[in-house]
């Protein structure tokens, strides 16, 4: 139907109306700020964006605009919203002991909109944002090698650092990481479970003494979601790439059809009969069942957490257990960073504001107080980890981790392997299943 | 007969319209307020395009600064003058429609003949700079120098020739310059507590503002550093203000063999289809590309592409169902209720009105996210409501029956407001001569008001066609096309030919707007003969008039 969009105020009168309607009668979070953000991400930004748009949700979702560039300002550094106020003390501090102007903008799809806008030469000098983005952003040459020095580079936890190398070169200064870990209901679950096995059969009495819904629940969706399935996936020693000589992902080298990620896939398909995954299950289910109470286990990322504590309950975070037989599912790791723009019109500025003030503790902490995930930085990490368990429980669910493949060929993947494990989680025989996947994944790459 | 008095009348009256010396005078006379709110107008665009040249001018379109100074040679040559009268009427028109439909149009096919996408993006050169200028990586062993720019007292800072003031870690300091290093006589030099000079003597020390100012001279400025031969080995670059390192660039560009050498590996990389690849075919491309003519390529590929072809039937087949069904489906029901709103007995129209035209007022990107959740199987309202296990959004038909359903309550009360309006412009005295005849409602409503309201709604039927037939935001917001059947995750059984071409072209590992543009031109001549044959089908329904 031709429709224009009706007048501003109908539009979220009704909206608000919507979504209370909603949140009562469906039982659903229909927080469509969040949904829309999930769903209107493309496959491969959605999954550690997800991050990003969950917090970003709630506050504004006004405008959807790309910043323009503030062209008063020496430096402009582009950010999401949460992390944006932080970062604009520290750029006027910055600001002042160089005697510049700063400027720290809002971009609500920072991904897309530094790539737009750095093509035509309107971009910032610097850019916040996921690890994963570093492919495309080399591969469209928009963003430049930052030189840290060795010393600098041994301030950093080793996964963090190892993120940011793409082709053997250091492309931005990390701050902070993320991972899947298990989020448990203290009042339905007291205990950690020590397997996987364990977890499902805590989770299974529950639903069948009344109490819960789901023995636990995390992202599948119709569509399915390969960075929620990639723990199992990689539970035997599976995964998607191997890896080249020098230690980066090797994009000819697809390996999801191997042995030991079809091994994963099994028991994708064990925890699908026993109903712990469910195709029904996308993101605001996966919130809103967990925040009602309903099921005892959420794996999910930090980015869950300020939904928790608004639903007031007493969780506690545990890494996800292993399966008896000895599979150690992990999780992938993403890390944040600060990219340096290489069309940045001041790039002296930019290289020294991320090299000499995001390598600081104190900066490092203040960004942790921002979006409460494990800071990158050694030492800011070790004085985060002593006052707030959560943190210590996040950066040991992360332990271990892979770092989440920042090749550009890794677009290719997330809608097969994704579409192939909710076809798993739906009864479609693993190894078959992977194999298509694989097919398909590789003719993408090719292509 | 005329009565004399009539005739008098009359001739008053005739008298009246001749014109005389004062009517003349009024007409040939614009009001002063009009002239200085027309000249205001045409001052104010001249003055908008010039800014707008100035701002293309910095950035260098020269094709676009000649049309946007063609534009202003059109108001002037349009509104400053007395002829050309249709023009006055038909230029804004006419030029919106040049940029608004027709530029769009013709960059889409110029792109569509080029590799333009993810990693191919910029020109050559900007690709060959970005190769060898992000290989540049620190000399093993090498140590950092403490740094602080400089120009030579005396000259001026915002011209004068950079230099480097260094110090290394045994704090010895040097000056380097595009010449190479030199050493520096610690005498009167002041540094910080980190080695940092702050000043020394000949020099004039740039602050922060000042080297920003000159971010272009020193991005191309490096010291070179030379062996005992004499042969340059590698350069000292700076990190940001206070720092910098010895580093060389791993990859070199030869320009007479168009080639590129890995120093450390000694791979060769060719020029081949738009990107580096090793010559001797191992191994990866190098990831920048850049943008070329690639002819019919893309169009060749949407036609061959293996997953294209074999879903391309099943989903245009599908597409035109979505579009028909939607439209028909919509219409009627917004019709019918508009008929029953129309009834003088009903009261409160104005409260159902403004209900039924809430799905219209809010913005799809909400009501298809609420309506895609209300549909899940296990936690859905729809399902829970009902008490139902329908599985709409994992089984391929459910699917589209649901996203059916969705479009319909979307679009329904857009037919409702075109028609109440369109009912209100029939006179009644129509429906009342057909009572008179004896039609019944339903033969009135058959015979009379459905033939004039297809003539009002006809050309909009048309236009809902061709926009439902491309409703991608609807389809990619429900359930971006799934489900996904038979083991892949190309083809989903709700796909509209656009999202399927959005899917192709830019959701795979290359988004590619070469080819996206290639399928949205190919999608255009669909619904542009669709469109067509549509119009005169409504052309026929014009003779019911």
């Amino acid at each position: 139907m031709k429709r224009t969009t009706g007048a501003v105020a109908i539009t979220s009168a009704a909206a608000l109306l919507l979504s209370a309607c909603g949140g009562d009668s469906s039982e659903e979070n229909t927080d469509s700020g969040a949904a829309a953000e999930e769903s209107a991400d493309d496959p491969a930004a959605e999954e550690d964006d997800a991050a990003e748009d969950e917090e970003a949700a709630g506050d504004d979702a006004a405008s959807t605009e790309a910043p323009v560039r503030d062209e008063n300002a020496e430096l402009v550094i582009w950010s999401d919203d949460v992390r944006a106020p932080i970062l604009t003390e520290w750029a006027e501090q910055f600001g002042e002991e160089y005697g510049i102007t700063t400027q720290v903008q809002v971009a609500t799809d920072v991904r897309q909109q530094f790539k737009d806008a750095a093509n035509v030469d309107q971009g910032p000098d610097i850019v916040v944002g996921a690890h994963d983005w570093l492919g495309e952003f080399v591969q469209n040459g928009i963003v430049s090698p930052v030189q840290m020095s060795s010393d600098t580079q041994g301030m950093f936890t080793e996964d963090s650092l190892a993120a940011t190398m793409y082709d053997g070169q250091i492309y931005g200064v990390p701050y902070a990481t993320e991972s899947l870990g298990v989020i448990r209901n203290t009042a339905l679950a007291p205990d950690a479970p020590a397997t996987m096995e364990e977890l499902v059969s805590t989770g299974q009495e529950l639903v069948d003494a009344g109490d819960a819904d789901q023995p636990m629940v995390t992202v599948v969706s119709s569509v399915g979601d390969a960075y929620h399935a990639y723990p199992y996936l990689s539970a035997y020693g599976g995964g998607i790439f191997g890896t080249n000589d020098d230690g980066g992902w090797d994009a000819q080298n697809v390996i999801v059809d191997s042995e030991e990620t079809i091994q994963g896939a099994e028991k994708m398909a064990w925890l699908a009969e026993e109903n712990a995954l469910n195709v029904n299950i996308d993101f605001p289910t996966m919130e809103s069942l967990f925040a009602e109470g309903r099921t005892p286990y959420m794996i999910a990322g930090p980015w869950t957490i300020p939904n928790v504590e608004g639903a007031d309950i007493e969780y506690a975070i545990d890494p996800i257990p292993d399966f008896e037989d000895g599979g150690d599912p992990v999780p992938f790791l993403g890390v944040q960073m600060f990219y340096v723009a290489s069309g940045a019109q001041n790039p002296t500025l930019a290289q020294e504001f991320v090299n000499t003030y995001v390598t600081t503790e104190d900066m490092q902490l203040a960004l942790f107080e921002a979006g409460q995930r494990p800071p990158a930085l050694q030492s800011a990490l070790d004085t985060v980890s002593a006052e707030d368990e959560d943190i210590e429980a996040w950066s040991a669910a992360g332990e271990g981790a892979s770092p989440m493949p920042n090749i550009p060929a890794m677009n290719a993947v997330w809608q097969p392997l994704g579409q192939a494990t909710a076809d798993i989680v739906s009864g479609s025989d693993p190894a078959e299943r992977l194999e298509a996947a694989q097919e398909e994944i590789v003719s993408n790459i090719g292509r | 007969m005329m009565s004399e008095t009539e005739r008098s009348e009359r001739d008053a009256a005739l008298q009246s319209l001749e014109p005389t010396g004062e009517g003349l005078e009024f007409s040939s006379r614009t009001p002063l307020w009009v002239q200085i709110v027309k000249w205001g107008s045409i001052g104010l665009s001249i003055v908008v395009l010039g800014w707008m040249a100035q701002q293309i001018i910095e950035a260098g379109h020269w094709l676009m600064v000649s049309m946007v100074g063609f534009i202003a040679l059109c108001v002037i040559a349009v509104y400053a003058t007395r002829r050309a009268i249709p023009a006055k009427y038909l230029f804004p028109g006419v030029l919106l429609m040049l940029l608004l439909q027709i530029w769009p149009l013709v960059y889409t096919v110029q792109i569509s003949f080029t590799n333009f996408g993810d990693g191919h993006i910029s020109s050559k050169e900007e690709a060959i700079a970005s190769i060898t200028s992000n290989s540049v990586r620190e000399v093993e062993g090498s140590s950092r120098y403490a740094l602080n720019i400089a120009v030579p007292e005396g000259s001026d800072v915002a011209t004068g020739d950079v230099a480097y003031l260094l110090t290394d870690a045994e704090d010895n300091y040097y000056v380097g310059t595009l010449d190479g290093l030199e050493e520096l006589p610690a005498d009167g030099v002041e540094a910080g507590p980190t080695g940092r000079i702050i000043s020394a003597p000949g020099w004039t020390t740039l602050t922060p503002q000042q080297v920003n100012e000159r971010s272009a001279d020193l991005a191309d400025f490096g010291v070179p550093v030379f062996d005992d031969a004499g042969e340059q080995t590698a350069g000292i670059k700076q990190v940001g203000l206070s720092e910098a390192f010895v580093g060389t660039p791993t990859k070199v560009y030869d320009e007479e063999a168009d080639t590129i050498t890995d120093t450390v590996t000694g791979t060769v990389y060719v020029a081949e289809d738009a990107n580096f690849v090793p010559e001797n075919g191992e191994g990866a491309a190098l990831p920048q590309g850049w943008r070329e003519f690639v002819g019919f390529d893309n169009y060749t590929s949407a036609f061959t592409n293996p997953t294209l072809r074999e879903g391309l039937t099943k989903v245009f087949v599908w597409n035109v169902f979505f579009a028909a069904f939607t439209v028909g489906a919509t219409f009627i029901l917004g019709m019918a209720i508009a008929i029953l709103m129309n009834d003088e007995r009903l009261k409160g129209k104005a409260i159902y009105r403004s209900i039924l035209i809430l799905p219209y007022a809010l913005p799809i990107y909400v009501t298809a996210l609420v309506w895609a959740s209300m549909f899940n199987q296990d936690f859905g309202l729809i399902n829970g409501l009902f008490g139902l296990d329908i599985p709409w959004l994992t089984n391929a038909w459910w699917a589209r029956a649901a996203l059916l359903l969705t479009n319909l309550w979307l679009g329904f009360p857009y037919w409702f407001i075109v028609c109440t309006g369109a009912l209100q412009a029939i006179p009644n005295d129509v429906k009342e001569a057909a009572q008179i005849d004896g039609a019944g409602p339903l033969t009135t409503i058959r015979k009379v008001i459905m033939p004039l309201l297809l003539v009002a709604v006809g050309p909009l039927m048309i236009a809902s066609f061709a926009f439902n037939f491309n409703n991608f935001s609807l389809i990619w917001l429900f359930n971006q096309g799934g489900p996904f059947v038979g083991g892949q995750s190309s083809i989903g059984s709700t796909d509209l030919l656009i999202s399927l071409a959005y899917r192709l072209a830019l959701g795979g590992a290359t988004p590619s707007f070469g080819f996206a543009s290639a399928i949205s031109v190919i999608i255009f001549f669909l619904v542009a003969t669709i469109s067509y044959f549509g119009f005169r089908q409504t052309a026929a329904l014009e003779d019911v008039n």
